[in-house]
């Protein structure tokens, strides 16, 4: 189902974080100073990011901790604004960048699938479709549901988290290294999931340090380095050089 | 958005606890309790103490615990703004509605508690409404603030818990205010909380509506409060992404 149309369009992408220079000390300082900048010291964690990723498409990043992969999700998913240069998303993002986030511990399976929703920006609408698939595919009853999630096992917060983030059909889903959380059998469900929305079209980032994940599932990839993108093409093209990062020869 | 996630709140502030509701009235009426047994031969001037005293308690109350609550909503849902595309407003926001509801639904009681204190309702007690959107305005304004400063230091929460003491004793509610010496006056009056404690007293004590003076003073600090702690979340947003 892939097509030449783009859905996500980065072009020399700048994100600076601003990150606190002395810590609490300064709070002193930054009250008589009264401004955010000599408190703040800009950190450049992207720069002279440049990709395209197409429409049907799956697309892998891999990299070393720190090397700005979750930045870079946070940047499609529309958490964080470019410093400088351009960032284009079509279509509706479903971000996953960890599972089970705002799910409230004192609350049922039902009310949390409700406010997670609401949290992800969809409407009301269509909650009954919604609700029947978060049953089928979280394995849980009804009187599971009815629980408040805290007596929930890790394994069902993590079917539900699932459940909850690709209920409808997004056109961009961002995965974030979060099927390593649960069992295997639990990260083949989620893996049939993902083959099956990318049968109906959706486009799929998916970010994760194992090589063998990406070249299982993804068509093409990118290798990040020191917050920008090193090499971009073929699955074993970019795991050579990731190899060749890590200083693996194989 | 807001709505739903006051409503979480709510339901969180509440869920799995024995009372409830009823805790929203305990502060308060535990309170009045200790200033009945302690301060109602103090102020023989005052007439009908508890009725004095309570119409000062139920707002101070929703100030401390209102304030306290729209301080953490953006450090407390950390998780859930760096992992989801939501604003973050959203969260001060919800915890004020949730404060609001939470407001008037205490005030079905408190009318009852009144009512049995020998206060005879009136049909100027609904003048109490606009005074609790301005007050509700200002306690955005200064907590939103307080929020944004608590992303970059987590002391301004205990900060926050060591003034709200010292803020109750300043603010005439145990005692009335033509008690402050002359020449102090001025400390009560530069406390932007006694002039909405005062314009709530002089409805719902007195039986008064308050002054076109004491209207433009309240609206005025509400815009006022709400402008600086606008202005402050603005410029401190760019960096919570890294800072949480």
């Amino acid at each position: 189902m892939q097509s030449d149309r783009p859905m996500i369009e980065l072009g020399s992408v700048r994100v600076d974080y601003l990150v606190q220079r002395h810590g609490i000390r300064s709070i002193k300082a930054y009250l008589t100073s009264f401004g955010s900048k000599r408190l703040l010291e800009r950190k450049r964690i992207l720069h002279d990011v440049d990709l395209e990723i197409r429409a049907g498409e799956c697309f892998g990043i891999i990299g070393r901790n720190g090397s700005g992969k979750s930045t870079l999700l946070r940047l499609l998913a529309g958490i964080v604004e470019p410093t400088s240069g351009t960032c284009r998303v079509h279509g509706h993002v479903a971000p996953m960048l960890a599972l089970g986030v705002g799910l409230e511990p004192e609350l049922s399976g039902w009310e949390n699938v409700r406010l997670c929703r609401m949290l992800m920006g969809h409407d009301r609408g269509d909650m009954d479709r919604v609700n029947a698939y978060v049953r089928s595919f979280a394995g849980l009853s009804d009187a599971d549901l009815e629980m408040q999630t805290k007596r929930y096992s890790t394994g069902m917060m993590a079917r539900l988290g699932f459940a909850i983030a690709t209920a409808t059909d997004p056109d961009i889903l961002l995965i974030d290294e979060v099927l390593a959380v649960g069992d295997v059998a639990f990260q083949q469900q989620c893996y049939r999931r993902i083959a099956e929305l990318k049968e109906g079209g959706c486009t799929i980032v998916f970010v994760t340090h194992f090589l063998s994940e990406i070249q299982r599932i993804c068509d093409r990839a990118a290798c990040m380095e020191d917050g920008t993108v090193v090499k971009i093409g073929s699955t074993h093209e970019v795991g050579l050089h990731y190899h060749g990062l890590l200083g693996i020869t194989s | 958005m807001v709505r739903a996630v006051a409503w979480r709140n709510v339901r969180l502030r509440y869920k799995s606890s024995f009372l409830g509701f009823l805790w929203t009235l305990l502060n308060p009426l535990l309170f009045l309790l200790i200033f009945l047994l302690i301060f109602s031969e103090a102020f023989p001037q005052v007439e009908n103490y508890p009725v004095f005293a309570l119409s000062g308690l139920i707002f101070w109350s929703f100030f401390a615990t209102t304030s306290a609550h729209v301080m953490g909503a953006l450090v407390e849902n950390a998780a859930v703004l760096r992992s989801l595309a939501v604003p973050p407003l959203v969260f001060p926001l919800a915890q004020l509605l949730a404060g609001l509801f939470n407001l008037l639904m205490s005030f079905i009681p408190f009318a009852v508690i009144l009512h049995l204190f020998g206060r005879i309702p009136h049909s100027t007690d609904l003048l109490v409404l606009p005074i609790v959107l301005c007050f509700g305005t200002f306690i955005l304004g200064v907590s939103l603030a307080l929020s944004a400063l608590n992303v970059y230091f987590r002391d301004i929460g205990l900060l926050w818990n060591a003034l709200l003491p010292a803020f109750f004793y300043i603010t005439p509610i145990a005692y009335p205010a033509d008690l402050v010496p002359e020449r102090m006056r001025w400390i009560a009056e530069v406390n932007p909380l006694y002039h909405y404690i005062a314009a709530f007293r002089e409805v719902l004590y007195y039986g008064r509506v308050p002054s076109p003076d004491q209207w433009v003073v309240i609206a005025g600090l509400a815009v006022l409060a709400s402008t600086i702690g606008w202005v402050l979340y603005r410029a401190l947003r760019p960096g919570f992404i890294a800072n949480y």
